[in-house]
């Protein structure tokens, strides 16, 4: 709100009541976009908040102030959802009541609708926290109208480049999202990640860091998605003593004095367990916790890392927050785990090379007997580039074609993804390519064969179409009716 | 006799940005399927590079930030890189190096920075990002083929009298969004601004590169026909997107 619709507000009169009545008519509408969107069942996240916001522009500062605590942002290429999933748990396990946008709904729209299905009819809110992941290029902006108290930036990758330019911008974007937000605030970065930590925020806002203590990670993929090589202050090559994934790890400048800081909580071991499970010791100031991490993937230890040191910077108990982590479940379309007839579904999302390699090499750890189902689209929230396709190491699959039998492409850029799979060895012929998505499913359900995996690799739209037609075949409840 | 190519990577780890594996992958397969040898050098900034030993000149798009570094280093091949394409070599150039091969770029502060002055056009910063698929007709083959791909570039281009432009925009912006012309062709140099990637979804670019770079050497240019099926389909697929109004409306609802 700008400060004379503030005063205005305050002090009543003519202009208040028809800012109230803008107010509740974008309330009304909004909330009753989002019933008709479920009732036709689509899960429409954009298009109420779209409404709402055009009959009245400054909801969201509207709603973000009655929350009782306040709103945390999580911003980042990768892990915002699975980081705001864990941050949720955590402080449910307080009883404290959050509004989430779980589905991954991370633009300015998509947010309005989160939180205008949450208030009453009035536009009243009566929740204590607002945990929004936030999209990279929205956040600077959503942390003006919000003013968050706490904000978290994961990490930079290559992402969804048709939207924002480059790298560099998505930096820049992140730059000013920090530099907006209002005094006496936290900020939460990743110090494995140079490209954050070189971004100045305003003073008077506490900053935490988190970070691996590890030996080099064996398995670590090294060849893709190295986005980040020069110094971000003086364009020097860094140096990297250690690093975990892509350019995240242990980085000093020789040109310059930019290095890692060392950060406030630190994961000093990791035990990976066949389960994918993984017993963790994590060191924040003088205290040791350990604690059994579900999640599998070095990618979630960051994101497990990131909920741990905001619940600390909320003043949680860190051995409290441990306890909520060991029963964490993974997030909306990041592994998750169904079974249908007698087979296991797998479902993780992709969406680049960096998300994407991970995913891969969790699944080839598993055992046989799996067919594979990836599915492309290449809408908005998709990215609208597909280029990334090709620096996704698909290459490792055919080294272990013998586990994957069956392998089946679909989306609207199903042969693309066909053309990726013959560069990378396969016989294109054995392919089974059906861009119409219900139908592919189908197929790959009928070539898993009983107590088989089937792994369904979907970019953000065809994993919302899968997931439809998952419910249709009575599996799980719609997305937006969880929790 | 068992022919070979020599394909030189420039910056492999600085231009690397839309997917340039996919080139380099697409130009590696259809070589070894018909067994025609390929070796590949990366070459990395500093390098000591001897053009001689060259058959085709691959180069990649960067970020803002590591293009400044590579452009740094180029320019003290300048005169040898010049040399090369005068006497024909091949070069494949994409996005932020096709504009580095050009005369100069105007900064959107204003400032001159200069090229490697190439091919003969320059490049200006503009306003808005030309972002979105694209499909171009070429006059490279007769009849003429069509090549689908996706642009994402903030400057616009402009060709110099002397220079043709790889081919007539159909769908999409092409240089500079105004004059209707992607890319650009000297000699036997190819600059373009499409990538998705270019090269594996449209297989007779491939194939000419291959054959531009056989004669290069002055081997046998005659390639076997390969079953291009899969790859005819995502052409003919990704051209379908292209033009489809539907799917630019698409994607608001997420």
């Amino acid at each position: 709100m700008k400060p004379e619709q503030k005063k205005a507000w305050r002090q009543g009169g003519l202009i208040n009541r028809l800012f109230q009545v803008k107010i509740l008519a974008a309330i009304l509408i909004g909330k009753t976009l989002i019933g008709l969107t479920r009732f036709l069942g689509r899960g429409g996240t954009t298009l109420p908040g779209r409404t709402a916001l055009l009959i009245y522009p400054d909801l969201i500062t509207f709603l973000s102030r009655q929350l009782k605590a306040g709103i945390i942002l999580v911003t980042g290429t990768n892990g915002k959802t699975t980081t705001s999933s864990l941050l949720n748990d955590i402080l449910e396990a307080r009883n404290l009541e959050i509004i989430h946008n779980q589905s991954g709904s991370n633009m300015a729209w998509g947010i309005t609708s989160t939180l205008v299905a949450k208030t009453d009819w009035s536009g009243v809110l009566k929740s204590d926290w607002a945990l929004l992941e936030t999209d990279e290029g929205a956040f600077p902006n959503l942390v003006k109208t919000t003013g968050p108290v706490g904000v978290i930036a994961t990490n930079i990758f290559r992402d969804q480049l048709d939207r924002y330019g480059e790298i560099d911008l998505i930096q820049a974007a992140i730059g000013r999202g920090l530099e907006n937000q209002p005094a006496g605030g936290f900020q939460i970065l990743n110090a494995d990640d140079p490209s954050l930590v070189s971004l100045t925020g305003k003073t008077g806002n506490q900053r935490l860091t988190y970070g691996l203590e590890l030996k080099q990670l064996s398995a670590t993929v090294q060849n893709t998605g190295r986005d980040l090589k020069t110094c971000p202050v003086c364009k020097t090559e860094l140096t990297y003593d250690r690093i975990y994934f892509a350019h995240l790890g242990h980085y000093h400048c020789s040109g310059c004095s930019f290095k890692r800081p060392v950060p406030d909580v630190l994961l000093t071991a990791y035990n990976p367990k066949p389960d994918g499970s993984a017993q963790l010791e994590i060191k924040i100031g003088n205290d040791l916790i350990t604690l059994s991490s579900p999640l599998p993937g070095i990618y979630n230890l960051y994101n497990l890392l990131a909920a741990l040191t905001c619940a600390i910077a909320l003043k949680i108990p860190a051995a409290q927050a441990a306890k909520t982590l060991e029963m964490a479940n993974p997030a909306f379309g990041r592994m998750e785990f169904f079974t249908l007839e007698g087979k296991n579904l797998v479902i993780a999302l992709i969406k680049n090379p960096v998300g994407a390699n991970e995913v891969l090499r969790t699944i080839m750890a598993k055992s046989a007997d799996s067919s594979l189902l990836v599915a492309i689209n290449d809408k908005i929230a998709d990215g609208r580039d597909v280029s990334w396709l090709w620096d996704v190491d698909f290459e490792k699959l055919v080294k272990n074609q013998g586990i994957l039998p069956h392998i089946s492409v679909s989306g609207l850029r199903a042969w693309d993804m066909a053309v990726r799979f013959k560069y990378a060895g396969f016989d294109p012929h054995k392919l089974m390519i059906e861009e119409k998505t219900d139908r592919a499913l189908k197929y790959a359900l009928q070539e898993t064969p009983p107590g088989g995996t089937l792994f369904i690799l979907p970019t953000y739209t065809a994993m919302l179409e899968i997931r439809n037609h998952l419910n249709r075949m009575g599996l799980g409840r719609p997305y937006w009716e969880e929790r | 006799m068992r022919r070979k190519i020599i394909i030189y990577h420039l910056y492999p780890g600085q231009l690397n940005l839309y997917g340039d594996r996919g080139n380099m992958l697409a130009l590696c397969r259809r070589t070894e399927w018909r067994s025609i040898e390929t070796e590949i050098k990366m070459i990395e900034p500093g390098d000591k590079i001897n053009f001689n030993h060259c058959d085709l000149l691959f180069m990649g798009g960067g970020q803002d930030s590591d293009q400044r570094l590579v452009a740094a280093d180029l320019k003290q091949r300048q005169a040898d890189l010049r040399q090369a394409v005068e006497n024909g070599m091949p070069v494949f150039a994409v996005c932020g190096s096709y504009q580095l091969l050009g005369t100069y770029y105007v900064t959107a502060g204003g400032e001159k920075l200069g090229g490697l002055e190439i091919l003969d056009l320059h490049t200006e910063a503009g306003k808005k990002r030309l972002i979105g698929n694209a499909v171009i007709r070429s006059n490279l083959w007769q009849p003429q083929r069509t090549l689908v791909g996706f642009e994402n570039h903030g400057g616009k281009t402009y060709l110099g009298p002397s220079l043709q432009p790889l081919g007539k925009v159909l769908i999409g912006y092409g240089n500079n969004g105004t004059d209707k012309q992607e890319g650009a062709v000297y000699k036997n140099v190819i600059g373009t601004y499409l990538h998705g990637s270019l090269l594996p979804k449209n297989p007779w670019l491939t194939d000419h590169l291959i054959r531009k770079a056989l004669a290069y050497r002055n081997q046998e240019t005659k390639l076997q026909q390969l079953d291009d099926s899969t790859e005819e389909k995502a052409h003919l697929a990704a051209i379908h997107l292209a033009g489809s109004r539907k799917h630019k409306l698409l994607s608001t609802r997420a």
